[in-house]
């Protein structure tokens, strides 16, 4: 793996992705996140920023252009994306917890099984990550008996039990009853205090001005515009007043 | 009160049905003029008869302890003589000339009849072929949804040539053919005809178990560092699984009914034992319905252990 230093933990230069029925998804995307910043990605639905937050990861491989993670290139050959996945947890709209293993198991299976940690020890940290997001009694719940704010916590603490350099939440909040989100969004806030990197596609306006190091608009496949919160949400950028004239 | 007394009269309903089927089949071996003799039967599940020992040579009886039940025979030709440790009945005397095949003595107590003999080997081929069928379906089942296009076709080549096909001729082809080039006994040959055949059905089953897993999952699972086969085997497939196991308990219970279509190969299996027991007894009601019955156990049994699985796998829902 060759490793290109810089203080950014996240580049990507350029990326291009064109889905096999020739819709254009993202359109000479660069960006470039600093180790520990919170970037808050808004905009349409169908503006390609799930697709973009989904390449950083190679959950979704690009066409062109390249992505360095930790400096390490993900769309090499050369590059094992399991090793780099270990260091980019990632949080899903859907929640996306596995139906058969208990809360505990969720966030102890991938310690288990890739760190190769014994029982004991992934035991002992997953109980620390489920306390840490609130769910102390739920330990040895199954998904199906857990509410949606319960259960995206879990997921939080199942992404952070590989002890990820980054996070990304795709619209974590967005399949939750409304009452539920403040729970989820108060867990990535303190997330955010602690020094994480984190990467967030929301539609919660509220989070992005609080929490938010940056604030990128994306539309049509295009980043459009990127500022820090004070600034962004009074920018005269016309799209971006058109985007936010609808959602607020 | 009144759905009570409804639920009363339809359970009175279906065993008065019941009973009067049973009258019908009582009454049309009557007018056929059918005898049942069903105490023909038991001694072919458990025989209780005495069995003689045999001389397994020409030779003289040396010795006959009746009281500690022993008996020394000693060859005509010299060599090792045979030595009878225990026996119940004796037909010789001391200093007897015995010829091979003579008995010599008999022992009680209760042995294996061929029926019951029949169902051991119906249960042990269709255990094996069980297993094997898993194994198939289970690397068929990947191949076919894998991204290899050569895997791919090879998968669906095997599941469109063995579903297109019917067993017997599969079981031919496999005894006949494979099992002359490869030089294979005749219950190996059984066990791979059935396996093959069902495994190609399991592979579609177990095929659709993993497609119906939503790909959320395979996601999640890559994202917290799992390789595919990590992903495949800690997450997809546990699910894939439990969501299977209905159709896969109604394919496991025709391979054990499939697995009478061996008795064309001539193993003796529980219906190529009825088919002999018949031609001895002439009581071929009775034999049928014994085999059908031992076979509802198997099948039975099966399904009640799968039932217990899933009762297990639910603790999730």
């Amino acid at each position: 793996m060759t490793k290109v230093l810089s203080e950014s933990i996240i580049v990507a230069d350029n990326v291009e992705k064109i889905y096999p029925n020739h819709c254009h998804a993202l359109k000479n995307v660069s960006l470039e996140i600093k180790r520990g910043e919170v970037v808050v990605i808004i905009g349409p639905s169908g503006s390609g920023k799930s697709t973009f937050l989904r390449t950083l990861n190679q959950l979704e491989t690009i066409s062109d252009g390249t992505i360095y993670i930790n400096g390490v290139d993900v769309t090499a050959k050369s590059t094992n994306i399991n090793k780099v996945r270990e260091e980019v947890g990632m949080v899903f709209q859907s929640f996306n917890l596995f139906p058969h293993k208990t809360a505990l198991g969720n966030v102890m299976l991938s310690p288990l099984k890739v760190l190769k940690k014994t029982k004991f020890e992934a035991e002992t940290e997953a109980h620390e990550l489920l306390t840490k997001v609130g769910l102390a009694n739920r330990m040895n719940s199954y998904p199906s008996h857990l509410s949606g704010g319960q259960q995206q916590r879990v997921a939080i603490a199942r992404a952070l039990a590989m002890k990820p350099k980054i996070m990304l939440f795709d619209e974590p909040t967005s399949a939750l009853d409304p009452e539920m989100v403040g729970e989820v969004l108060d867990v990535m806030k303190s997330l955010a205090s602690d020094g994480m990197t984190m990467v967030v596609v929301t539609h919660e306006m509220g989070f992005a001005r609080e929490v938010a190091d940056r604030v990128v608009f994306m539309e049509d496949g295009e980043l459009v515009f990127e500022e820090q919160p004070d600034r962004f949400f009074d920018s005269s950028n016309p799209r971006l007043q058109r985007f936010l004239g609808q959602v607020l | 009160m009144k759905e009570q007394n409804n639920l009363l009269l339809w359970k009175a309903v279906f065993i008065l049905v019941m009973i009067g089927l049973g009258f019908g089949i009582y009454a049309s071996s009557k007018s056929i003029d059918y005898t049942w003799r069903w105490e023909r039967i038991p001694q072919y599940i458990i025989s209780v008869e005495p069995k003689d020992i045999r001389s397994p040579f020409d030779g003289t009886v040396q010795s006959v302890d009746i009281k500690h039940h022993k008996m020394v025979v000693q060859p005509d030709q010299g060599g090792d003589p045979f030595i009878i440790k225990e026996f119940d009945k004796v037909n010789v005397m001391s200093g007897d000339i015995v010829f091979e095949g003579d008995p010599l003595a008999e022992v009680n107590g209760w042995r294996i009849g061929p029926i019951l003999w029949g169902l051991i080997v119906t249960l042990k081929l269709s255990f094996v072929a069980l297993i094997f069928a898993m194994i198939i379906g289970l690397c068929t089942g990947l191949a076919r949804i894998s991204d290899n296009p050569a895997l791919r076709y090879f998968a669906i080549t095997y599941v469109e040539i063995i579903r297109g096909t019917p067993l017997l001729v599969q079981i031919f082809i496999f005894y006949f053919f494979i099992g002359t080039v490869l030089d294979l006994d005749r219950f190996t040959a059984g066990v791979a005809a059935l396996s093959v055949f069902t495994g190609a059905y399991v592979a579609e089953i177990i095929r659709s178990g993993i497609q119906s897993i939503h790909p959320g999952q395979m996601e999640a699972a890559r994202s917290v560092g799992m390789n595919y086969f990590q992903a495949m085997i800690h997450v997809i497939l546990p699910q894939a699984f439990k969501r299977t196991l209905p159709p896969l308990a109604g394919q496991l219970i025709n391979l054990i009914k499939d697995s009478s279509l061996v008795s064309v190969i001539s193993i003796t299996d529980l219906t190529k034992a009825g088919r002999e027991v018949v031609s001895s007894t002439f009581a071929p009601f009775e034999v049928w319905f014994t085999v059908a019955i031992m076979y509802l156990v198997l099948t039975g049994g099966l399904s009640w252990v799968i039932q217990k699985l899933e009762k297990r796998l639910s603790a999730s829902d």
